[in-house]
């Protein structure tokens, strides 16, 4: 829906940058002047008294990529269908001098029970020559205030993600398999998860987009003879889709983390030391196009278990063979939507702590590769 | 640091895992020779170095389900879709078997094609064929009388077969979803078949749908022959209620809030109101169980008691099912016994409905209903006036009522707090009956409300109340899973917060008894009154608030 007009007077239009035009900006809603942005939200919601507004966090994606702009308010559009939340769309385009700012405001509604409308409200922000000073001076002067802020950063950890920035992020969430360089954007990452004044949990898309298929496979060792059988494995292999290597490498480092595996120099590849000191060999493998974690497989003499997703299932197919014993059930595949997997991480409750323990094996990996 | 250490004298060497060198090995592990299973004998045995991926309800074992009244309504409407909607959320145990224990003469695949109709009409996120397919192989049926003891035997040779194929033991959960008249049976033929014994060290539990017996006696005699079979620790008692998302929410609100807790006593609150209103009547055939149970029986004695304890309870001192359900049992056991017709007359009003009119539509009286005796003298309609009698609640009276064809579906509970003591702008005449009022809706339009005094803008000191309001559905998008769904869970998982225990039950019962008692043996019974389907319950539970200067709050 989009916002009704104010009587306020816009700021004139300026080119935001090469790829930016203003037909892409008038999805965004109104566009309001910076210093009046509380006061244009009241009246947005003061128009029409059918509407419920709903606010459960601050939900904020950031981005460096104006060609993303259309993208990222879809999925701000799917998220907050969901999860009332005030959603704030940052796009800061650095470089631009004098910086500059312009801000619009928008309601996201859904119907509820077929006749009320909840709506969540949306603002934008484009920070031309935009730094982390600017957005912490104009976009967070403009949260919904004693709730928590989620930000999903896309792209790589730019010069952007500094301490002013992250010390008011109480959840993170970000994508691994999008950055270029994965290993010093996981330093980076390490680097303010322990900072003294950053407090926020980070959720990783690559490693949120395997969530079922590690559910699988670790109910699958709740059977007594399938965890009888787990020393025995020797091979760990992975089939996942064209730029998810990041996605299999954290299932694989969750694996050897869990098993007490260590890493071990190899002339090629990735192979892990049991506790007991014989080997375990990593097999990745790049699958076709499609769903991010295709086959999940811990193999060893007289026993295998295997998860698997075949093209078009909306399911996971659970195979454990232990010596004679075989059996296989169907259970619930990731979601594989940007916005269904955010989503599905605001649903869970919170916490962090296991994905983090993984990162400093996955760093070792990463190097090694 | 790696050790090894001998699986048994004679035996291969074992590798241990640091983080499992304090565990009692139980199951084998690696060594240079071919594996070697053991059998989970007895428990503890290694844990699951995965588990941390799993959420709580994913870690359950192995299991099978066995039905007992599996052709039933409950079944079909309930229980499988409760299942398959835990399915589609992948939190199953492994490898799990549902077996549908009843007497009627019918396959397996003919009892899965009747719960897959079901199952399309009744699961609360809908209906995969594909999961279905999946879901379903894990069904079976088993036909036996619930007398027939050879049938037990043959159901513990299907559950050994389902083992084997298995290639483990799994745990054993049994749903008495049949009449309560079978329990009895059903108890004493799952002991003579040693079902009620976990094998390898795997538990075996059972599930008891209500009612939990008529009055004190039949209840003791039910619990008596349950724990005959089972020990209480695996006996749950299941009570719908307490699975509603709203209901757990209560003790969320009350002790992970510090703002209620210190005002949650008689120094602050008034008195509170408990009501459960059913805008239908007898419909589809229940006339015939109501009218041999009554609104005292079938609500207020287990799901409003359970709504009691949750909003009168201490703290408890951790979240395991024990501490929470001795603190429960404690406020049922303090309330103030009300013995005899005078006091249960002056306290307890008890009433049917006459011919009216429910959302525009005529409705007959409950005399005239399906199935209902016209002379019946069971009550579709009580209103309680109770005291619990602690330090907390010293003086302040709990209004509960239940009843049938009133104006709406809803059952919520009201925290009337007290009117400040002196309010230094106002005469006390503007703020009459507007206390700060905290409201939680248990269902439908779950949620809670809090009623506040404010200034009316303009130049003039009017105060007036508003309202704050939460609903679920406006700030959580996902629907709530159905209360089944998270019991059968928890039963699963070894968790029995959320299940009576069995001195409640029997708490609650002796003090129902007396209200029937008092109803149903005395010389001079408290009245039956009347009321119009459709209104609000009989003037005489109005005048029961109007004696003490308050009134019902208004739905």
């Amino acid at each position: 829906m989009a916002a009704n007009g104010a009587d306020s007077n816009p700021p004139k239009p300026v080119s935001m940058s090469d790829t930016l035009h203003e037909n892409d900006l008038s999805i965004l809603g109104q566009e309001v002047p910076l210093g009046r942005v509380d006061r244009e939200l009241k009246k947005l919601w003061d128009t029409d008294d059918a509407k419920t507004r709903a606010s459960l966090m601050n939900f904020a994606i950031y981005s460096e990529k104006a060609e993303d702009l259309a993208r990222n308010n879809r999925l701000l559009e799917q998220i907050t269908s969901t999860h009332a939340c005030r959603a704030l769309l940052i796009l800061t385009l650095p470089g631009g001098d004098p910086p500059r700012a312009r801000a619009w405001i928008n309601a996201l509604c859904r119907p509820y029970q077929g006749k009320e409308v909840v709506c969540s409200e949306q603002l934008s922000f484009v920070l031309e020559g935009g730094n982390a000073a600017q957005v912490q001076n104009t976009v967070f002067a403009h949260l919904d205030s004693d709730l928590p802020l989620a930000v999903w950063w896309q792209g790589d950890l730019t010069s952007n993600f500094e301490e002013r920035f992250y010390s008011e992020i109480n959840r993170l969430f970000i994508d691994s398999s999008a950055w270029k360089d994965p290993a010093t954007a996981f330093a980076k990452l390490e680097t303010a998860y322990g900072a003294p004044t950053s407090d926020f949990e980070v959720h990783d898309l690559s490693w949120t987009r395997s969530h079922y298929i590690r559910s699988a496979l670790a109910g699958c060792f709740q059977s007594t003879l399938a965890l009888s059988r787990l020393p025995d494995v020797e091979r760990i292999e992975i089939t996942h889709a064209p730029g998810q290597r990041t996605s299999a490498l954290l299932v694989a480092a969750w694996i050897a983390e869990r098993l007490a595996y260590a890493l071990i120099d190899a002339e090629s590849g990735v192979r892990f030391a049991k506790p007991t000191g014989e080997t375990v060999t990593l097999d990745l493998h790049e699958g076709p196009s499609g769903y991010c974690i295709q086959r999940l497989a811990l193999v060893g003499p007289g026993m295998k278990t295997e998860v698997k997703r075949d093209p078009s299932c909306s399911f996971v197919r659970v195979c454990a063979h232990c010596g004679e014993h075989e059996s296989s059930e169907m259970l619930p595949a990731d979601a594989e939507t940007e916005s269904e997997l955010i989503s599905g991480q605001l649903s869970r409750a919170h916490g962090t702590s296991l994905y983090i323990e993984m990162v400093p094996l996955l760093r070792e990996m990463l190097a090694k590769l | 640091m790696i050790g090894t250490q001998p699986a048994s004298p004679d035996g291969p060497e074992v590798a241990v895992h640091p983080d499992m060198a304090t565990l009692p090995l139980a199951v084998a592990v690696r060594s240079t020779q071919p594996t070697i299973l053991l059998k989970p004998d007895p428990m503890p045995e290694l844990e699951n170095p995965f588990q941390d991926t799993l959420i709580q309800h994913h870690r359950a074992e192995p299991c099978t389900l066995v039905i007992f009244g599996a052709t039933g309504d409950l079944t079909h409407r309930k229980l499988i879709p409760a299942l398959y909607n835990i399915a589609v959320g992948g939190d199953l145990p492994p490898q799990f078997k549902v077996v549908g224990f009843a007497r009627r003469d019918k396959s397996d695949d003919v009892f899965r094609e009747e719960l897959r109709v079901a199952n399309a009409k009744h699961s609360r996120q809908g209906h995969s064929e594909e999961l279905w397919e999946s879901f379903s192989k894990s069904i079976h049926y088993h036909r036996s009388e619930f007398e027939d003891t050879e049938g037990y035997q043959a159901l513990g040779k299907l559950l050994d077969d389902f083992d084997e194929e298995r290639g483990t033991v799994a745990n054993r959960l049994f749903y008495l979803a049949s009449a309560p008249e079978y329990f009895d049976q059903i108890m004493q033929q799952i002991r003579a078949a040693g079902l009620n014994e976990g094998v390898g060290g795997r538990w075996s539990r059972v599930v008891c749908e209500k009612p939990f017996g008529k009055d004190l006696k039949t209840a003791r005699r039910l619990n008596q022959v349950v724990n005959e079979t089972f020990d209480e620790k695996d006996t749950y008692r299941i009570d719908h209620y307490l699975g509603k998302e709203t209901a757990q929410n209560i003790m969320v609100l009350r002790f992970a809030n510090s703002l209620f807790e210190p005002n949650w006593n008689s120094r602050y609150i008034d008195h509170v109101q408990i009501t459960c209103a059913e805008n239908l009547g007898m419909e589809g055939g229940r006339g015939g169980y109501y009218d041999t149970a009554g609104a005292l029986r079938d609500m207020v004695q287990n799901h409003l008691f359970q709504l009691l304890t949750l909003v009168a309870m201490e703290p408890p001192t951790d979240l395991s099912a024990d501490s929470v359900r001795d603190e429960k049992v404690k406020v049922i056991r303090a309330l103030r016994p009300l013995i005899g017709p005078e006091a249960v007359g002056k306290n307890v009003i008890r009433a049917q409905y006459t011919p009216g009119s429910v959302d525009g539509v005529n409705r007959v009286g409950y005399r005239q209903e399906d199935r209902v005796n016209p002379e019946s003298k069971t009550e579709c309609y009580v209103a309680l006036r109770l005291y619990i009698d602690t330090w907390r609640w010293q003086g302040v009276p709990f209004y509960i009522r239940v009843g049938k064809q009133l104006p709406k579906k809803a059952t919520e509970i009201s925290i009337h707090f007290k009117k400040p003591p002196q309010v230094p702008f106002a005469t006390s005449k503007m703020i009459a009956d507007s206390e700060n009022t905290l409201i939680l809706r248990i269902q439908p339009d779950e949620g809670i409300s809090l009623r506040i005094l404010s200034k009316q803008p303009g130049q003039a000191l009017f105060v007036q109340p508003v309202k704050m309001d939460f609903h679920y559905s406006n700030s959580f998008g996902k629907a709530s899973p159905e209360a089944y769904e998270r019991l059968l869970l928890d039963a699963m998982a070894g968790d029995a917060t959320l299940f009576a225990r069995r001195d409640e039950v029997e708490n609650a019962w002796r003090f129902i008894d007396e209200l029937e008692k008092a109803w149903h043996e005395s010389s001079t019974p408290p009245p039956m009154c009347e009321y119009p389907a459709g209104s609000w319950g009989p003037k005489e539970a109005d005048e029961l608030l109007q004696a003490d200067g308050r009134e019902w709050r208004r739905l």
